[in-house]
């Protein structure tokens, strides 16, 4: 564990303020570049670290390249989730969705692209914004969040264009089925719902909690993370981590896992999942575990794998979550490091 | 040998050739005296050049004489016998001749030779005879060059010059017809002119000694004359004081103390000066005064052998006992260490007078030998402070001033160099003896104006007047707000032992009408147990529980369920926020590192902790956060989402009004109480 204990240093006001702020923070996105060797993070206080994934894992890295190479206050609230186009960051948190551009983002004082906000029928609270996710056919992003509906927008005239409605509360995260094309959305209502993008109707619910092989009643039905490939479907939250076939809409594997999780995503053949706890879970598709890896926060709440074509020396796996740390595996073996804001 | 030979012959030749009729034979050396015949005397009538033919004819018939005997013999017959024999007689007599030749030969060599002897001898006699006139020659030059050299005693005397001379000396003296011609009668006058002018000043040195007498004498007269005015001023003085104080103008008391402050030390004088300029300027509540004993502080520097001589006789016989009573080493050490770590005998008081009218005393020393300040605290109230348990370390005399800057907690030593003094008496820390001597605090020594620079130890540091004026005002701001958050926090102590949290009218705002948590629970506990506690790693780790802190344990309950809070107070409250690590019992344990919401009910009090500072100076901190620690966790418990499978119904109703009960990816419950709506939100 590289955490430094500074005792010498008499702690003012400053120096323990900046301490606790580190401590209590989360960080709850992240993005990577489209050249590969960056990639951002976002936590709980409003702000993005970009840190120089080449500088931390080039032979001469010393102490300061695991820290980010610019740090800038993005939104008033947390960012819950971030994305990249092959030109622009887009982050999003409290209620509105900011662009950047990748290019001037390392510049000081940089400031962002263009922010939209999608229409909200609440006017006493703004809803958080959970999930984005890019449409590369259509060119449009699907951001979804506290108000329960899918908002789609136009990446090029950044018009509004349809509001999904079908939730009964407040929607946690989205993936995007290619070939249909579908998109798939799991919430707070613990059902996970595919929408197909040309009709805008609501095709398929399932609703995991009613499956009594996966629901489990004491962590409540909520869905916290969703992957897809194709015609198979991996989900978890409060109920167990399952591997469902769509088609069908049946559970054909269910991971013993007893943590609640909250990311998942289909890596090579494998399941890579993390959440409450220190490791990321590496399943395969039987549903043994293949290995635990320990991180350094003690729960996790993203992972992002570096997989751009450009930098297939930064290719590695971030992992971040309730710590101002993210942790490095460039092996899927072991934690090679962490960076850290 | 040959010569020698002739000699001895001699005799017998000079009988057998010319003695007449003598027949004996006597003595050779008296012969030689009478009538004798001399060969040498023949010598030098023969002709060396007849007598060389003389030898070749000789030779030639001795060869021919040889030949014919050869001949004769060689043919043989009988009348050579006699020819032979003839012939013989011949080669004798030439024999004879050439024998005569050769003695004739050696006297002349003898004779040249002793010629030649004489001769030399002689040139040696002149040559010898040279060489003493030559040495005789040279020793006189050398006399003749040392009286020419002589420098007579009167050459050294620095006269006049010759202008001078003539100018000044009366004409009997310098009798300018005689000595202008000749230099000897010159140099005369102007030695006597000299002798005259030395007379005359030794007169007049005689004459300026004995008025200097009369002048000192003089003096005393007036000395003692003033020396006798002293006591009478000083009675005056007195009888004014009583009007002085009449009229409010103490002037006397400041002369008093500023002539006590002279016997100060350097630092303990910068201090005095400073404060005493800054209570006048600026405060008028710092009052100071000077404590000890001045004659202490004189005795420091008066030789010692004047105390010695009066009691030199019981002085040698206390030496003679003590003597024989040799102190053990301990002992010896011991009083070492007491002699390193004296203190001046004067300090200097300061008091501080806080607006609710309790004080503030420091006492200042100056260790001599270390060349550092130390100072003691001291809080008096205006009213009787029943102290609470929890509140023991608050305002003790040993941690009230601990950190008032950060990190200058008083212990260790400032000044590098007595480390190396510490070694030599074996004191390993000043810590052990701080209770004692006081704390040597950072900005106690700058307010002394002693400047340590790290790593450099320094000989001797001056005590400097302008690094005291800056540091005085800061810090004596510093102390009052010490002063007042530590009297706050031991008033509301007192409260939160009875489970009372006292939250002032104006801070209501922050908090709902009702909080059905309470407070059960409010203890100190010691730094070791707060590090062995299994939910406070993470701000060990991150440095911020450290020995200068002061470390507390409440509990809030609300039915079942048992809130844990373990808060660490920095000596620095409340600019510096206490922090709060929680551990909810309640269907489980829950702490920071397996439940996000109770990891924001940290963050809550611990990161927005600027909300509850309340007004200005902000002494509410503590309480404040302890009120919003019940607040939360009433909305924890309360938006606790039921779980179906279990029956019964919840333990806590929903009482608070929550817009949502989650929100985001780690389902956060609405901990944001929104003043005067009155409804829970999230940030």
């Amino acid at each position: 564990m590289e955490r430094a204990v500074p005792h010498a240093v008499p702690l003012g006001q400053m120096e323990v303020f900046q301490a606790l702020q580190r401590l209590h923070m989360t960080i709850f996105s992240q993005s990577v570049s489209p050249c590969g060797k960056f990639l951002a993070a976002g936590n709980n206080y409003g702000q993005i670290a970009i840190f120089s994934l080449s500088a931390a894992l080039s032979s001469e890295a010393k102490e300061e390249s695991k820290k980010p190479v610019v740090t800038f206050q993005a939104h008033d609230g947390p960012v819950y989730s971030m994305v990249s186009t092959d030109r622009h960051l887009l982050s999003a948190g409290d209620g509105e969705v900011k662009a950047w551009l990748w290019a001037e983002i390392l510049k000081k004082g940089c400031k962002e692209l263009w922010r939209r906000q999608p229409p909200y029928r609440t006017s006493l609270e703004v809803p958080e914004i959970n999930a984005l996710l890019l449409v590369p056919k259509e060119n449009s992003l699907i951001l979804a969040g506290g108000d329960c509906q899918l908002h789609t927008m136009d990446l090029e005239t950044g018009a509004f264009t349809r509001a999904l409605r079908g939730h009964t509360d407040y929607i946690h995260c989205l993936a995007l089925r290619e070939r249909s094309p579908e998109v798939l959305s799991g919430g707070e209502d613990g059902a996970v719902r595919l929408w197909d993008l040309r009709t805008a109707k609501e095709v398929q619910t399932i609703e995991v909690y009613k499956h009594e092989e996966c629901s489990r009643p004491h962590n409540g039905r909520w869905i916290g993370c969703l992957a897809t490939d194709s015609d198979w479907m991996v989900c978890g939250g409060g109920p167990a981590l399952t591997l469902w076939h769509l088609r069908s809409s049946t559970p054909t594997t269910i991971f013993p896992m007893r943590a609640p999780q909250k990311h998942v995503t289909f890596y090579q053949d494998l399941i890579l999942s993390a959440g409450q706890g220190r490791c990321v879970n590496q399943w395969q598709l039987s549903g043994e575990l293949k290995a635990q890896v320990p991180g350094s926060s003690p729960g996790l709440l993203s992972l992002s794998l570096n997989q751009q074509p450009a930098a297939p020396e930064c290719k590695v796996l971030t992992a971040a979550g309730n710590s101002c740390r993210v942790d490095v595996f460039t092996n899927l073996g072991y934690r090679a490091f962490s960076l850290s804001f | 040998m040959s010569s020698e030979s002739s000699k001895k012959r001699k005799p017998k030749v000079i009988r057998s050739d010319g003695a007449p009729a003598e027949g004996k034979r006597n003595r050779s050396d008296t012969e030689q005296e009478g009538k004798y015949y001399s060969e040498e005397a023949e010598v030098d009538l023969r002709d060396p050049g007849r007598d060389y033919e003389l030898y070749k004819y000789t030779c030639q018939e001795l060869q021919r004489l040889m030949a014919e005997i050869q001949d004769l013999k060689s043919r043989g017959g009988k009348d050579v016998a006699v020819e032979i024999e003839d012939r013989r007689i011949q080669s004798c007599v030439h024999f004879m001749t050439l024998k005569k030749l050769n003695r004739l030969a050696h006297i002349r060599l003898k004779k040249g030779r002793d010629q030649t002897h004489e001769a030399k001898q002689k040139v040696d006699a002149y040559h010898l005879q040279l060489q003493n006139l030559l040495y005789e020659v040279m020793h006189l030059q050398k006399e003749i060059t040392k009286c020419l050299e002589f420098k007579s005693k009167h050459e050294e005397i620095d006269l006049v010059s010759l202008e001078e001379f003539y100018k000044e000396a009366p004409p009997d003296i310098s009798k300018a017809e005689v000595t202008m011609g000749d230099p000897h009668q010159q140099t005369l006058a102007r030695l006597d002119w000299e002798l005259e002018q030395r007379k005359r000043l030794a007169e007049k040195y005689r004459e300026c000694l004995s008025n200097k007498e009369k002048i000192l004498k003089e003096i005393e007269v007036k000395k003692e004359y003033l020396s006798s005015l002293q006591p009478r001023l000083n009675s005056i003085m007195q009888a004014s004081l009583p009007v002085q104080e009449y009229l409010f103008m103490p002037f006397d008391q400041a002369h008093k103390q500023y002539e006590t402050a002279r016997h100060l030390p350097p630092p303990l004088y910068v201090l005095f000066v400073q404060a005493t300029a800054y209570g006048q300027a600026c405060d008028k509540t710092l009052s100071v005064a000077i404590e000890g004993s001045v004659d202490e502080a004189k005795a420091l520097f008066k030789p010692p052998e004047d105390s010695q001589d009066d009691e030199s006789d019981s002085d040698a016989e206390e030496e003679q006992t003590t003597k024989r009573r040799r102190p053990t080493l301990g002992v010896q050490l011991d009083d070492k260490r007491k002699e390193m770590l004296k203190r001046h005998p004067l300090s200097v008081m300061l008091d501080l007078k806080c607006k609710d009218d309790s004080v503030l005393h420091l006492t200042f020393y100056y260790l001599m030998n270390l060349n550092i300040m130390t100072v003691k605290a001291k809080v008096t109230t205006a009213t009787e402070l029943i102290t609470p348990i929890s509140a023991g370390d608050l305002l003790s005399p040993d941690s009230v001033l601990s950190c008032l800057y950060p990190g200058d907690h008083g212990k260790k030593t400032p000044n590098p160099a007595n480390q190396y003094q510490f070694d030599k008496v074996g004191i390993l820390t000043l810590r052990d003896y701080v209770l004692d001597l006081g704390h040597p605090y950072l900005w106690v020594q700058k307010l002394g104006g002693l400047h340590f620079p790290k790593e450099q130890p320094q000989h001797t540091v001056i005590a400097d007047h302008s690094l005291s004026a800056s540091h005085m005002e800061t810090t004596m701001k510093l102390l009052k707000t010490r002063v007042q958050s530590r009297l706050a926090l031991h008033k509301q102590f007192a409260s939160l032992e009875h489970g009372i949290v006292p939250v002032t009218s104006d801070c209501q705002c922050l908090f709902p009408a009702k909080v059905v948590s309470r407070l059960v629970k409010w203890v100190t506990i010691a730094h070791e147990d707060y590090m062995e506690l299994h939910f406070t790693k993470d701000i060990v780790e991150a440095g911020l529980a450290e020995d200068t802190n002061l470390y507390y344990m409440a509990l809030v309950e609300r039915g079942t369920a048992k809130l844990q809070a373990a808060v660490v107070l920095n000596p620095g409250y409340s600019s510096i926020p206490p922090i709060f690590q929680l551990c909810l019992n309640w269907k489980g344990e829950k702490t920071n590192s397996n439940d996000d919401n109770i990891r924001a009910m940290e963050s809550e009090v611990n990161v927005c902790y600027k909300e509850l500072c309340g007004p200005r100076p902000s002494h509410q901190l503590l309480t404040n956060q302890l009120q919003r620690l019940c607040v939360l966790l009433d909305v924890y418990l309360e938006t606790d989402s039921h779980d179906d499978s279990v029956e019964g119904p919840k333990e806590f109703p929903q009482e608070k009004m929550c817009l949502r009960l989650f929100r985001g990816p780690s389902r956060m419950k609405p901990f944001k109480y929104n003043h005067p709506q009155g409804f829970f939100s999230h940030r």
